[in-house]
């Protein structure tokens, strides 16, 4: 096998320019339309925007999670799919300048940032120790340093495979990502304090870091997975991902819809059987005035279609199958963010903005354009990693 | 800098197997074990103090039925005193059995071959210490069927909102699944006891035990169907036997019980520390019965991995105790948190912290996971360190109550001591007679990790 037997042929490089330059426009116009919400109403374009960069730097950070994952748990299902997990780490660098809008829009968006908040609410006045402008700040920079930090040396050491090969790449990367994993953990566990929770500042669960951590997961998975098919439908990958690859990632998706719906039934049934006044006007909230509906939806679509779905051998098996599930769920994950951000604010009953659309669609649109961009610039798969041939032979009938 | 490994396994700490072996010596060195070792004095001591300390649980539970749950420490504020701590540390430590049974068989991790038998039977045993903690802290046992809903002309039923109820099915449930997992595994091994064995009574016993397995093509293929199917079942079990056990706590509204991480750090810490108690028993084991070549030391370096694993998914259930306890702003949550670190109970925090936290840490290093005499401590600081978590959860949350006029102290008394010892002396002579009795390592799943025993699929 030549090294270069997986680098972009140009029949597949004009199709991924074509779609990153679609992308692009999607891209280009949504934010222009969020420029323009800004000017009609500052507070719902930063919720509706709080909506799309979350969910679109979560699905950044699964894939950055999974890598590390991947490397510590090996397999050949984290083999085939390490390129696209790299490809999306690379676009953090993009989310930590989108997150400008919210760290200069912080005090708008958040309730316990408002001026004079303090003197109010005694609950808030308590937990200003922590949720303070600058502190907050401040641990948005870190969570940033630490994240950009590990897909720097993850990306680097795996090029570095590619180019030398041998097993001392391999061996780094392996030794970085248990402690990586570790941090990352923690990382994401007080982001989504600061970022989600604390748009209700009175609330509190301590599942709720463990919950949006799988809930990123699931994302990340879903899109590789999705990314991972159209990829094998052409040369060089087609004939190389095989239903059996295919076969073991599905499996794993089922596991992330049961561990996301575990976590949030936790959640909800021990807030609602405590029925304590600081825990339950968060679900008062969602599960009232409409937003039950969503609450439902989410219970329905989110967890239990695709988990009898994904529960046939032979759908996991079939690409196009597999392909529509993954995608159908990344949807039901940012209907899901939708669901965590926005009844904080529209407490009475439902309601959508036009911008809910647009921030979503704009960040992702320019999200994937620099995705595509990414996954453009390495080998499809990591030539050199020291089990290739064993990920590769997996696949194959014997 | 870091040399190339030029092993074949990733880990590069040898192979799952000891060199030399094929079919015939992992035959006869496993059933060995049963059908020709003579009884060693070891073992007959063994059995014999495990066998005495069993005493304690006969004269615990009588003095406890003949008088009455007032004799152990137990009191208002503090209702659920060591036999809640015991269950819940008895049941967690099951768990680890099943997860190496069914999960791991689950995610083709063909290393369990070798410790998942011993484990399982260490889940049954487990689960028996555990499951009479509830029926003895109920003080009248024979009432026991009350926990079932069946038709009855009080028209009584139970609190099917309450977990405890929840407690009754998941247990059960997952007793009897985890007994049909574990004897199906034993079928095709009873019938290689049954042809090896000489003796007429060992014939006639193990095969009556063999259900009349032959090992035909259509059997193995059954069999492998079934086992898959329980691995399938005994999976969600798992996780949702201790899930209900943490909901025991959580649904409450008592601080330090109420919080919503404790699903997942509950499971995490069963695992954990049933992870920790396989390494416990099978150190020993291997080393008495010269087994070093079937477990080796990649099967206690895997263990200690998981063990770290789990074990770090516990200190972020801490951590996340910690925080919020702060971030929540409740008094209540506070004055928990700090009581339970600096009350009159804090040694037993500390004392847990370190056992459980920080302990593990040496695990990092791969020197220490193959070092076994360390390793072996390491496993019964674990165990200990799971025991107190519980301890400070069920006994540190209630003892001071929202009112100060009914704050009070659990100390418990000879008979609480009496039963929690005579489970262990339980649990460690069901062990040293399995071990007796029955091979406890799989034969027929060592057998498949043998080069030769490879066998090619055909091109479909």
């Amino acid at each position: 096998m030549t090294p270069n037997a997986y680098t972009i042929p140009d029949a597949l490089r004009g199709k991924m320019q074509r779609y990153q330059g679609m992308a692009l426009v999607v891209g280009v116009i949504g934010l222009l339309l969020c420029a323009l919400g800004f000017v009609m109403s500052p507070e719902q374009l930063l919720r509706s925007y709080l909506v799309g960069y979350f969910f679109w730097t979560g699905l950044a950070l699964g894939c950055l999670a999974l890598l590390m994952m991947q490397y510590l748990s090996g397999g050949a299902w984290g083999l085939v799919i390490r390129r696209t997990l790299e490809s999306a780490t690379r676009t953090l660098p993009l989310m930590a300048l989108l997150f400008l809008p919210l760290a200069f829009g912080v005090r708008t968006l958040y309730l316990w940032a408002h001026p004079g908040i303090t003197a109010t609410d005694a609950v808030i006045r308590d937990k200003s120790f922590y949720l303070n402008v600058p502190f907050f700040l401040v641990r948005a920079v870190l969570y940033f340093i630490i994240w950009l930090t590990l897909t720097q040396f993850l990306n680097k050491w795996s090029l570095d495979e590619d180019r030398e090969g041998g097993q001392l790449w391999a061996k780094k990367l392996e030794t970085l990502s248990a402690p990586g994993l570790l941090i990352f953990v923690l990382t994401i566990t007080f982001a989504s304090v600061d970022w989600i929770m604390s748009l209700d500042p009175h609330w509190f669960s301590t599942i709720f870091g463990l919950l949006i951590l799988v809930g990123q997961g699931l994302s990340a998975f879903s899109f590789v997975i999705a990314v991972t098919i159209l990829l094998a439908m052409v040369p060089p990958l087609s004939g190389v991902i095989s239903k059996k690859h295919l076969h073991d990632l599905g499996k794993l998706l089922l596991a992330f819809v049961m561990l996301w719906a575990y976590l949030s039934f936790s959640q909800l049934i021990l807030i609602w059987s405590g029925n304590l006044p600081e825990e339950i006007p968060w679900y008062i909230n969602r599960l009232n005035g409409g937003w039950q509906w969503i609450g439902l939806a989410l219970l329905l679509f989110h967890f239990i279609f695709p988990f009898l779905m994904l529960l046939s051998q032979s759908l996991k098996k079939n690409p196009k199958a597999l392909a529509s599930v993954a995608v159908w769920v990344i949807f039901l994950r940012i209907v899901d963010v939708f669901w965590l951000v926005q009844p904080n604010f529209d407490k009475a009953a439902f309601r959508m903005s036009w911008m809910d659309f647009a921030a979503p669609l704009g960040i992702g649109g320019l999200w994937l354009a620099f995705f595509l961009y990414q996954l453009r610039q390495r080998p499809l798969l990591p030539v050199n990693a020291p089990d290739l041939e064993k990920a590769l032979a997996h696949g194959r009938p014997h | 800098m870091i040399e190339p490994v030029e092993l074949p396994t990733k880990i590069g700490i040898g192979p799952l197997l000891g060199p030399g072996q094929n079919l015939a010596s992992v035959s006869d060195k496993i059933s060995g074990v049963v059908l020709n070792r003579k009884t060693t004095l070891g073992w007959i001591a063994g059995l014999f103090v495990s066998f005495m300390l069993m005493q304690g649980l006969l004269l615990g539970a009588g003095v406890l039925f003949l008088k009455g749950v007032g004799v152990w420490g137990i009191n208002i504020p503090i209702g659920w005193g060591f036999a809640i701590v015991n269950f819940v540390w008895w049941i967690g430590i099951g768990h680890a059995g099943t997860l190496i049974s069914a999960i791991l068989l689950l995610l083709n991790q063909s290393w369990r071959n070798s410790i998942n038998r011993f484990a399982e039977a260490m889940t049954m045993f487990a689960v028996a210490c555990a499951g009479m903690f509830p029926v003895l802290h109920m003080g009248r046992p024979w009432l026991a069927y009350w926990l079932f809903p069946y038709p009855n002309t009080m028209n009584i039923w139970p609190q099917f909102r309450s977990p405890l109820v929840w407690d009754v099915f998941a247990v059960s449930t997952y007793a009897t699944i985890s007994l049909v997992f574990w004897y199906v595994g034993l079928i095709p091994d009873l019938a290689t006891l049954r042809d090896k064995a000489t003796k007429r009574f060992h014939q006639v016993t193990f095969g009556a035990l063999a259900l009349g397995w032959r090992g035909s093509a259509m059997h193995w293929v059954r069999y492998e169907q079934a086992s898959l199917l329980l691995a399938g079942l005994a999976t969600p079990l798992v996780v949702s036997v201790h899930t209900i056990v943490s909901f025991d706590f959580a649904v409450s509204i008592v601080p330090g019980w109420h919080t919503t991480i404790f699903p997942p750090y509950f499971v995490a810490g069963a695992i954990y520390s049933g992870f920790a108690m396989v390494l416990t028993l099978m150190i020993p084991v291997r080393q008495f019965y010269g087994l070093k070549d079937l477990i080796t030391v990649r099967h206690l370096n895997n263990m200690a991995k998981v063990t770290l694993a789990t074990g770090l998914v516990v200190a972020y259930g801490y951590m996340m105790e910690l925080f919020f306890s702060f971030y929540s702003a409740s008094t209540y949550e506070g004055f928990m948190m700090h009581n339970r670190m600096f009350g009159p109970y804090g040694g037993f925090y500390w004392a847990l912290i370190t056992c459980n936290i920080v302990t593990p840490q040496f695990l990092w290093s791969k020197r220490v996971r193959t070092n076994v005499p360390i390793l072996f401590v390491i496993s019964l600081i674990v165990n200990v360190g799971m025991w107190l978590e519980r301890f400070v959860i069920v006994v540190t949350s209630l003892h001071r109550d929202f009112l100060p006029s009914s704050w009070g102290m659990y100390y418990p008394t000879v008979w609480d001591f009496a039963v929690f010892f005579g489970t262990i002396g339980l649990f460690l002579t069901l062990i040293f007679l399995f071990i007796r009795v029955l091979p406890m390592i799989s034969i027929f799943e060592i057998r498949m990790l043998l080069p030769a025993q490879r066998v090619k699929e055909p091109v479909k």
